[in-house]
């Protein structure tokens, strides 16, 4: 508790009141994990503390409305409030950052798009508590003077909810929100579009005014979240982002709320995760994990031995060769003479060390800039990476536009996820040329399988296909598009067994070609 | 036999029945019966295949999507929000901008509102003859673009169109008014038999109009 | 005794048991009270007469946990609890587990069975089960499940047992338990790394243990076990030795503890508790979400998940196996004795959330890819039950929005049963479906 020595006497019969009152509101929202909650002097009514999820009361407005309405009312009505949140809408953060992009995606606008997805996420936590638990969240709302906005939302809880709550009726702004299905979690994000459609004019008229003043429960921050549900929260949104830009503007718009989970893993991510470019690399490796594969088994395979594995009573029809008299008594009887059993042992077999990979990324101007839009180049390069590195092996980047005037960076063999998706980023947009000499000579260097994925437009094209048909590696060629420069690849495949070329019309497939050819290197199951 | 439930024998449930449970069964249910409607008319339409804007053939379309919504109770929101079940895909995986806008415009023509809104900006394609045959004493306000024959036939009602619409707009109109406040297509007033257009801004051609007036930022531009 | 003394006992023995002997941070929260989730259902296990897995590392106190609840629960001394211990190595003999031949009458043609102290003590505990061979463990379990040991061509019947059984990590590389044997056991739990300050405080209380030995009482238990008497005589000579221990802990420690007569009491208490309707709505939610397919009728091990299946954000799509009928018994069980030991009058969802991971942790065989995805997360349990937790969650979330619709759906099922003509509510949950195929119709 804060400062319990400042807090006037009142309070403390709160403190006491509070006690009371928890357990019943925990039995209503059907027990949820969350501790006692605490009063405080600042911030919304009605918040939640990070980490330890723990709700906080702020006083002076319960002693505000307190001469309004009897205090236990109050109290019940903000439990409601903050119980519903955390038990029905958004229950995670992953659900909450799929709101708030998809308010933003329509509204543009940040502020405007948070005020939005929270007022949604109020309305559906709000019914939930009032049609499911027997909130008195109603009586809450009766009292105390409204913002525009409240007013406007009051009035669709009359509507919705059947009940007088004393206002202003205002059937004209509410009649698009009355027939959205707010408590069928499987539409929300229709549903939030339907909202934000109803609501957009009164959002853009009070968009002056502070978050706070805009209703009475304020704003929801991000802040709550822990980083267990952050890591996983940014897969989910990864893999429903519409583009890189739209994971970025999010994410930077965040930052300072959302507490990076490359931040505490020590995966060298910085402040970075608000620089777009950090963001985009960040993306893209969330993106990935959506695509992991399940981690190889050490192959076991008969030993060819008998080994003497366990005992069990001897019967008189059963060899003499395997008694055991140790364990005998020394007595030849069936039933305490004890006789081995034996099994072919189970070894490991062999070992083969998994080979480093080498992916390499046409980042010319004819590909997609990982940047503005999704890049299933980059995410199939990562998804090998990922793979690879998975199987305790390390993969070098090389990645290209006019290599030899200097357009191409190269990552030598590493095991840092975020180098190797900073270097897999990287766009250069110009011209397409494959510095020969020095690809062969990290080809050679630990013989790692290679990845290719291009568009075929690489003017010295032949060059490149003859040297690569004369290495051992293993190479994957995966070209987008239907371009002339394939055909010769794919002539020098038919020569040579290690190298295997896929064209893909969707791009959409690359990240599943590149886990296609990892699985068969690696054996998978 | 055991009943395995009966220890729900006694269940009385403590939930409330909100009329919002009401409210959004009722949308539903005309959501359904305008996507019932609307598989109709593109059953009939598509019998020859391809889909062509002729004269008989929209004046036919236009017939069948007024006695397909005979039967079905709706309102002005409920026009909106199938526009978007439209664009969506999802729920009728076969927009056909023709023969939608058409329907579209029996729905509003038929509409008990006199006046209409259509909050489109969010959607991601455009809806053809929007304010088609718009009758005398109704407006239609689309909020966000339209696509080609906006306000075509139309018959004295009133179309605004916040953004821009394509081409043809206006064609065959008898009377009433047409605003739009960014940019049309070519063939604007095509046929134009009364009534006026107003463009806010850029109108990319004029078609032939025998009467009627066209104007261009306030300034009178056709007929030429 | 009244129940309310019998639940006092207990958890004055937890607490001494948390403030004296097994240091260790609470990591479960039920009822707004804080605790330690090996203690706790270690002693759950201990009254309800259950079957526990401990893992962990070694040396974090997986098999001391047992020994400590055991020897207090059941009023032996240490001493004797760890001489009937059985310890598990791929050598371990039937004759070291359960009996051997009276070699000195063997020699005069009499076959007579010197029964071990592990059969015949209430208190089972098995070190490193998952290094015992599959038979072996295979027999133990057998045992425990009924409750009766047979060698040669005797037989002894044990009427009040408890199984703590340690391993290692249960993953991928080391496990050697294999599927049906783990799912005999109620749950598992994992003895955790208490801290750096708890574990520098155990080295300040090395002498923690000698507050359990009694080695005169030892001695004569030992006597009673060895002598060959009629099994009522010696059950209650056992337990006059152990009311002995009993009486000493109370005159030394102030420690009341409960003999036979009162954890047979206990147990009927427990077995009182009711449970209310929304934990048995919830239970059968996650039971349906655990054995449910679409398409094959149930989950099969042997049957892989269709791609695109409707059913696809549920757990019957990232599991392999079907959830086995041991798995609503031990739920029940232990949310019974939960909700008993914690006073709450009946079992409730949080009963049920609480021991749901460790019931189900060992059960769940999760896919490959599921395994993938996940075990990388930032987390402070073992995968297994870390992934056990993830899904009790879930289901939790699922059941919390539609909480009153499922007990609807079932109360209507209920009046259709019984031949009223309604139709069943239909809802986007397995749960929906399996009522519809208990009602025996068609979907």
């Amino acid at each position: 508790m804060n400062d319990n020595r400042e807090r006037p006497e009142q309070s403390e019969d709160l403190e006491e009141m509070l006690q009371r009152l928890w357990p019943e509101v925990r039995r209503r929202h059907l027990y949820p994990e969350l501790p006692l909650p605490r009063f405080d002097k600042s911030g919304s009514p009605v918040g939640m503390e990070i980490r330890n999820k723990q709700i906080i009361l702020n006083v002076d407005y319960i002693e505000a409305m307190a001469q309004l309405l009897p205090v236990e009312t109050i109290l019940e009505a903000l439990l409601d409030h903050g119980v519903s949140h955390y038990t029905c809408c958004p229950w995670d953060l992953a659900t909450h950052l799929r709101l708030y992009a998809r308010a933003k995606k329509i509204l543009g606008d940040n502020d405007l798009a948070r005020t939005a997805a929270d007022l949604f996420m109020d309305v559906v936590a709000d019914t939930h508590a009032v049609r499911e638990r027997q909130s008195s969240l109603p009586q809450l709302y009766r009292s105390g003077a409204r913002t525009p906005l409240e007013e406007v939302i009051f009035s669709l809880y009359e509507e919705i909810w059947g009940v007088d709550l004393g206002g202003k009726r205002n059937q004209d702004a509410v009649k698009r929100l009355v027939a959205i299905p707010y408590l069928d979690k499987r539409r929300w994000l229709a549903s939030l579009t339907r909202f934000i459609r109803g609501i957009r004019p009164l959002l853009e008229e009070t968009k002056s005014s502070s978050p706070d003043e805009q209703t009475r429960m304020g704003r929801h921050g991000f802040q709550q979240y822990a980083p267990e549900e952050i890591e996983q929260a940014l897969r989910e949104f990864a893999r429903d982002a519409d583009s890189p830009e739209e994971f970025a503007e999010v994410l930077e718009y965040l930052q300072n709320e959302l507490e990076s989970p490359c931040d505490k893993s020590g995966e060298d991510m910085g402040h970075g995760a608000g620089s777009p470019v950090e963001a985009n690399r960040l993306y893209y490796m969330k993106l990935a994990e959506n695509y992991a594969l399940p981690l190889r088994k050490m192959p076991l395979k008969d030993s060819g031995h008998l080994h003497p594995h366990s005992h069990r009573p001897w019967e008189v029809c059963q060899p003499f060769q395997d008694l055991d008299p140790w364990s005998s008594f020394g007595k030849y009887l069936p039933g305490i003479t004890q006789i081995w059993e034996r099994r072919e042992g189970l070894i490991y077999g062999k070992k083969e060390k998994t080979p480093n990979c080498l992916v390499i990324i046409d980042s010319s101007g004819s590909m997609v800039d990982p940047r503005s839009q999704l890049s299933y180049a980059v995410l199939g390069g990562g998804c090998a990476a990922d793979a690879y590195l998975r199987h305790d092996a390390s993969v070098a980047v090389y990645n290209f536009s006019d290599a030899p005037a200097g357009g191409r960076e190269y990552l030598s063999f590493t095991r840092s996820r975020p180098l190797i998706y900073k270097v897999l980023c990287r766009y250069f947009g110009g011209g397409t040329a494959l510095d020969v000499d020095e690809v062969t000579s990290v080809a050679l260097e630990d013989d790692p399988d290679i990845f290719l994925i291009t568009d075929m437009q690489i003017t010295n094209l032949d060059q490149t296909v003859s040297r690569f048909s004369r290495l051992k590696n293993r190479v994957t060629a995966v070209h987008v598009g239907k371009k002339s420069g394939a055909l010769r690849f794919i002539k020098a495949s038919v020569k040579n067994k290690n190298i295997s070329v896929f064209g893909v019309n969707d791009t959409n497939d690359i990240p599943r070609i590149v886990l296609g050819s990892v699985r068969n290197y690696l054996a998978l199951e | 036999m055991f009943n395995p439930f009966e220890d729900f024998k006694d269940f009385l449930s403590k939930a409330k029945n909100l009329p919002l449970d009401r409210l959004a069964a009722a949308h539903d249910q005309i959501m359904g019966d305008l996507a019932a409607g609307y598989g109709k008319l593109v059953e009939q339409e598509l019998k020859s295949l391809v889909w062509f804007v002729e004269h008989n053939r929209v004046i036919e379309a236009y017939k069948t999507a007024t006695e397909v919504i005979k039967e079905v109770s709706y309102d002005a929101h409920s026009i909106e929000d199938f526009c978007y079940v439209l664009d969506s895909g999802t729920d009728i995986p076969y927009l056909i901008s023709g023969p939608a806008g058409i329907y579209i415009a029996a729905l509003c023509n038929n509409a008990d509102e006199d006046a209409i809104v259509l909050r489109l900006g969010e959607m991601k394609r455009t809806l053809h003859f929007l304010g088609y045959r718009l009758p005398y004493g109704k407006s239609l306000r689309v909020e966000g673009d339209a696509g080609n024959f906006t306000g075509s036939a139309l018959q004295g009602g009133e179309v605004t169109v916040t953004g821009s619409t394509g081409d043809w707009a206006g064609a065959g109109m008898t009377e009433g008014k047409i605003s739009i406040h960014k940019h049309c297509g070519r063939n604007t007033g095509e046929w134009m038999q009364g009534g006026e257009i107003w463009v806010g801004s850029r109108i990319r051609g004029l078609g032939r109009v025998a009467s009627g007036q066209i104007y261009q930022a306030g300034e009178p531009v056709g007929p030429a | 005794m009244e129940n309310g003394t019998y639940r006092h006992t207990a958890r004055k023995l937890y607490d001494f048991i948390q403030s004296n002997l097994y240091f260790n941070r609470p990591d479960l929260q039920v009822g707004g009270e804080q605790f330690n989730s090996t203690l706790l259902f270690s002693l759950l296990t201990a009254l309800l007469g259950g079957k526990a897995l401990i893992i962990g590392e070694p040396g974090l106190g997986k098999t001391t946990a047992a020994e400590y609840v055991g020897s207090l629960l059941y009023q032996l001394p240490a001493g004797t609890v760890w001489a009937s211990e059985v310890s598990g190595h791929p050598e371990q003999t039937e004759e070291k587990i359960i009996g051997r031949p009276d070699l000195g009458k063997l020699n005069t043609g009499q076959e007579e069975v010197v029964w071990s102290h592990f059969v015949q003590l209430p208190v089972k505990i098995v070190d490193e089960i998952n290094r015992l061979p599959e038979t072996k463990q295979s027999m133990i379990l057998d045992g425990v499940d009924r409750g009766n040991w047979e060698y040669l061509n005797e037989m002894i019947l044990n009427d009040e047992y408890c199984l703590f059984a340690t391993a290692n990590y249960q993953d991928q590389g080391t496990n050697t338990i294999i599927a049906p044997l783990l799912d005999r056991f109620d749950v598992m739990v994992e003895s955790r790394y208490p801290g750096p300050s708890y574990a520098f405080l155990i080295s300040q209380r090395q002498e923690k243990e000698e507050l359990l030995r009694h080695p005169d009482l030892e001695r004569e238990l030992q006597e009673v076990l060895k002598e060959k008497l009629p099994p009522e005589e010696k059950k209650s000579r056992l337990g006059a030795i152990s009311e002995s221990f009993g009486t000493y802990l109370q005159e030394s420690l102030q420690l009341s503890t409960l003999d036979s007569a009162s954890r047979e009491k206990v147990r009927q208490h427990i077995s009182a508790v009711g449970l209310d309707q929304d934990a048995n709505a919830y239970a059968r939610m996650l039971l349906a979400e655990l054995s449910f397919c679409e398409r094959h009728g149930q989950k099969r091990s042997s049957e892989v998940c269709e791609e695109g299946c409707h059913y696809t954000g549920y757990l019957c799509h990232r599991l392999r196996n079907c959830a086995s009928n041991r798995l609503p018994v031990s739920l029940a069980n232990y949310a019974k004795a939960l909700a008993w030991f914690t006073d709450a009058g009946e079992v409730g969802i949080e009963e049920i959330r609480a021991v749901g991971p460790y019931c189900l942790a060992h059960r769940a065989q999760w896919t490959d890819t599921h395994l993938s995805l996940l075990q990388k997360d930032r987390r402070d349990d073992p995968l297994q039950i870390h992934l056990a937790r993830q899904a009790i969650s879930e289901v939790y979330q699922r059941y919390s929005e539609q909480a009153e619709r499922v007990k609807a759906a079932l109360a209507n099922a209920y009046r259709i049963f019984q031949g009223e003509v309604l139709e069943p509510l239909a809802g986007d949950h397995p749960i929906y479906a399996e009522i519809r195929k208990d009602l025996n119709l068609e979907e």
